[in-house]
């Protein structure tokens, strides 16, 4: 896998970052940027203000730095937590202006979302489609609703209908058959 | 604290999914960064997360990139050095030719250096050698004049001595030029002689120095014409007595008894 090797030298390339190095910047947006765009678009399903965001995130990367504990987790999911945070919050915000609403209908999230998956896969990532194919719809779903839609677990089990039990345990089991199909 | 029972509880699967409040958020990283087990269920399922979220990759706009360079700031940057950071490069393909230029160069240096250590090696040894013979040359100069100096030192202590004679012996018509003088003291029975005047002899003939006691000849010792500065030479006889010298010239080595017909010269003692 491709960002798999690059992980070798994850150390290296924190040290020059901490640094403000240039091309060590170059090779983190060349790295990361798709993945992150791909997570703020599914988010904000808008290119405009995707494309906004993304600047924003990787502004935001590059001012906090500092910020990242390198013994606290991995330098990718910072940065996908950062992009996810900052697009929710604006996806928040712009459903809480009336004004600047395009869809009123929160089901239309799931609706898009539902469409969204019938989109081209990636090519890079073939062999992950595949694996992400046999994951249960019923867990997918959930996973995707917390994870790009920043749902609460409170506000998915609103939102499907569901004893908030039953969301937690769908979740942990999610992630756990999401964690066991990239091992094999 | 049961670790299991933690992993188990459900609580990281939410961590990970940053659905934890700001409290739980804080408890879990404090409890991953005792707890390696805890660490590694939280970086397993981060990194499925991220695998998921890899899936949904869309290339941005190429534009952005430079909208976003244009946003920050960067500290005077040194490409050299962030370079090896690549992983897919081939490190070792220019490295390794660099390694063997600088190499190269450094050993046709160090050949060329020693060329010249070696041909300057040479000049000096050639100049040692040079220097050597000529101080043997002049060592050996040295000697010589060392032994002249003594034997001048003999000679003129012989001359102050008290009771040294001086005869002059007149060359007859066969070295009318001649003239030679001898210098004997009867005391000490050492005899000088000066002989700077006669002429040069064939390669095996000598000049022979006889005195002459109650008529009959007795060698006093060869000699050969001085050269320039070598006027004065002593003989290896002990003279006792004389009553005449004469001067005969012989075969190389002396003769027991002169030969008259090549008398040069002769001068008693007492005239």
């Amino acid at each position: 896998m491709k960002r798999q090797s690059s992980l070798i030298s994850e150390s290296v390339l924190i040290e020059r970052l901490h640094q403000h190095d240039q091309q060590a910047f170059q090779w983190l947006y060349d790295q990361y940027s798709p993945a992150l765009y791909g997570v703020v678009l599914r988010i904000v399903r808008d290119d405009d203000q995707a494309q906004d965001l993304l600047q924003d995130i990787f502004v935001k990367i590059w001012k906090n730095l500092e910020s990242y504990d390198a013994t606290k987790g991995r330098l990718f999911t910072w940065m996908l937590n950062v992009s996810r945070n900052t697009a929710i919050d604006a996806l928040r915000s712009r459903k809480t202006q009336p004004s600047n609403e395009i869809r009123t209908d929160e089901d239309s999230v799931h609706i898009v979302d539902r469409q969204h998956n019938t989109e081209q896969p990636n090519p890079d990532h073939i062999g992950l489609q595949d694996v992400v194919k046999q994951l249960r719809p019923d867990r997918k779903e959930l996973i995707d609703l917390v994870y790009f839609g920043g749902y609460t677990h409170e506000e998915a089990a609103e939102e499907l209908n569901l004893p908030l039990g039953t969301v937690k345990t769908r979740i942990r089991a999610a992630l756990h058959e999401l964690k066991q199909l990239f091992k094999s | 604290m049961n670790v299991a029972e933690y992993i188990t509880s459900g609580i990281l699967e939410s961590y990970a999914l940053g659905t934890v409040s700001d409290q739980e958020r804080r408890e879990v990283e404090c409890l991953s960064s005792i707890y390696p087990d805890i660490r590694t269920e939280i970086d397993e399922l981060s990194e499925a997360l991220e695998k998921y979220a890899l899936l949904q990759s869309v290339e941005p706009p190429a534009f952005i990139k430079n909208k976003i360079l244009e946003q920050l700031e960067f500290p005077v940057s040194e490409p050299s050095i962030v370079r090896p950071m690549y992983p897919s490069e081939p490190l070792s393909g220019p490295t390794f030719r660099t390694t063997w230029l600088v190499a190269a160069s450094v050993g046709l240096l160090l050949l060329a250096f020693s060329f010249f250590l070696f041909s300057r090696l040479r000049n000096n040894q050639e100049s040692l050698a040079s220097l050597r013979t000529t101080n043997e040359t002049l060592q050996a100069e040295s000697r010589q004049l060392t032994d002249w100096q003594k034997k001048q030192d003999q000679v003129t202590a012989l001359l102050r001595q008290p009771g040294t004679r001086t005869l002059v012996l007149q060359g007859n018509d066969k070295a009318p030029k001649g003239e030679v003088l001898v210098f004997w003291n009867a005391t000490s029975k050492q005899v000088v002689i000066n002989a700077s005047s006669l002429p040069q002899l064939g390669p095996d003939q000598q000049y022979q120095l006889w005195s002459l006691v109650d008529g009959k000849p007795i060698d006093a010792g060869v000699f050969d014409v001085a050269q320039s500065g070598r006027a004065v030479q002593q003989l290896n006889r002990s003279i006792a007595r004389a009553d005449a010298f004469a001067i005969t010239v012989e075969k190389r080595g002396g003769s027991p008894a002169p030969t008259m017909s090549t008398l040069l010269a002769m001068q008693p003692v007492n005239s």
